[in-house]
């Protein structure tokens, strides 16, 4: 199918929500601000859960809250990442494949992500990422050529930094956003400091 | 980090007394409790008296959780000197193993202990936890089950038993593990909402009130359940909104989504003052409950 490039925010963002809840599995929401139709650009994700990935009413209210903030900011949603707590397997659950195939419905080139646990150290030269799209009703594997990271050194070495200075406890997800309503899942304070890393390296993140 | 701010500017008592809450809460702030643990082994070890012991323990398995092998061997062997051929320090050493991946030789320092005590509970939850790191979910299930038959009140084993049947979509087998623990536990209002989110994943009209009534209990027992609260408000709309309900039911489920709607309203106000950080998600509240009532009606 077609090809799908992955934001600076996008991909640190994600990294860091598997890194914060390093003994669970963790999910969340791909975001796109470009309108439908050619190359899916993956440009924020909101991170949602890091307990009881199956159980559906904090699933729910969570879709249905995102999808009223991407109405009111212009975003829609396109794919959905899942880091398991098992990091020999990362091959997506059931309820990552329920969930992907609901975001289908609305998104009809939407990706499925796994985060391969196993291969997030600093020293990987590839982003630890495998992406899955749908053809017919099945998820299948991505062609990684078709996948785009631009400046992903750049991008790799943000997020190590943000880890390194304990920056990474910043991120809120929906899980942490319901025990504190008062932290925002939006993350804007995050967003903010992935910005000022990424703008001396790059103009556009 | 803010942790060694701490270190510096607060006495060896405070950070004594920190671990030990650490420990009272069973807080597996592992990264914490290497940075506070760490000092006070390597420098103030003599002013600690016999409390040094129960804080290598909690240091070593803190280290294990950091991927501090260094430290952990540190502590381990200060333990065994101390307290030779000690059932829990061989199974702090098993723990070691675990954490080296070296699952068959932990399995065995496992056995050796449980051959001379056979009840020795700890051991048998560790061999569990074997088989769930190497993602063996049905033995583990099938393992734990077999302990529960023996020591039916060990409300740890039936909590992680529950996660275990709802990563397995084995809704109803987790229900009947949180009933257990609501049984034994009835001011728990997180086990209430807990068994709340699974009967609603269960769906059906039945099981939907079930939940809505558990959500409701939940937050009888703490009010600032936000997923309690949230979880009343869903329920209680899906029934409202289900064609099968009679009109009495229907208007009570209303009367209950409603209630529901205005104290999330509340909470958010309350929330959302003072920071503008929260603004947005703030907002994207207000607009679902807004949505959700024009659907409803």
């Amino acid at each position: 199918m077609g090809e799908v490039e992955l934001s600076c925010l996008a991909y640190v963002k994600m990294y860091l929500h598997a890194c914060l809840f390093p003994r669970c599995s963790v999910n969340g929401l791909l975001l796109s601000s470009s309108p439908a139709g050619g190359a899916v650009c993956v440009t924020d994700c909101v991170p949602l859960l890091h307990t009881h990935l199956p159980l559906a009413p904090i699933t729910q209210l969570a879709l249905t809250q995102v999808d009223v903030w991407c109405a009111q900011t212009q975003q829609r949603i396109v794919g959905y990442y899942q880091a398991n707590a098992c990091v020999s397997d990362s091959s997506p659950t059931p309820c990552a494949l329920k969930i992907a195939d609901k975001i289908a419905e609305q998104c009809n080139n939407a990706v499925l992500l796994m985060i391969d646990g196993g291969k997030m150290s600093p020293d990987y030269r590839v982003p630890p990422i495998v992406m899955y799209e749908r053809k017919d009703t099945r998820w299948t594997l991505k062609d990684k050529h078709t996948i785009m990271l631009r400046q992903w050194e750049e991008t790799r070495d943000i997020a190590s930094q943000l880890l390194d200075s304990g920056d990474h406890s910043l991120l809120v997800d929906f899980d942490s956003h319901l025990d504190d309503i008062t932290r925002d899942w939006t993350n804007q304070k995050l967003n903010a400091k992935i910005a000022e890393l990424a703008s001396p390296a790059n103009g556009n993140v | 980090s803010v942790c060694k701010f701490i270190s510096y500017s607060v006495g060896v008592h405070k950070m004594r007394d920190k671990l030990r809450k650490w420990r009272e809460d069973n807080h597996r702030n592992s990264e914490q409790i290497v940075d506070v643990g760490e000092e006070l082994i390597n420098e103030h070890a003599s002013k600690l008296g016999d409390d040094i012991w129960i804080i290598y323990e909690q240091v070593m398995i803190a280290a294990l959780d950091c991927s501090r092998d260094d430290l952990a061997w540190t502590c381990l062997q200060e333990l065994k000197r101390q307290f030779p051929g000690s059932q829990r320090v061989k199974r702090l050493a098993g723990m070691r193993l675990e954490a080296l991946e070296k699952y068959e030789d932990a399995s065995k320092q496992y056995d050796s202990i449980l051959q001379d005590d056979p009840t020795n509970t700890a051991a048998r939850k560790r061999k569990i936890s074997i088989l769930k790191a190497q993602g063996k979910s049905a033995e583990a299930i099938r393992e734990l089950n077999e302990y529960l038959e023996q020591f039916v009140g060990d409300q740890e084993a039936w909590h992680e038993l529950s996660e275990l049947y709802i990563n397995e979509h084995d809704y109803g087998k987790a229900a009947f593990c949180l009933e257990e623990l609501m049984m034994t536990n009835p001011h728990n209002h997180l086990y209430c909402e807990q068994y709340a989110e699974v009967k609603y994943t269960q769906g059906g009209l039945e099981n939907l009130e079930l939940s809505r009534k558990y959500f409701a209990q939940a937050l009888k027992l703490n009010n600032r359940n936000m997923r309690a609260l949230f979880g009343l408000y869903m329920s209680a709309s899906h029934i409202a909104a289900c064609p099968k309900v009679n009109a009495t039911v229907k208007k009570a489920n209303v009367k209950y989504a409603a209630w529901a709607t205005n104290q999330i309203n509340r909470a958010y106000q309350l929330a959302g003052r003072g920071t503008k950080e929260n603004k947005c998600s703030v907002k994207a509240v207000e607009e679902m409950l807004e949505s959700m009532q024009i659907t409803m009606s």
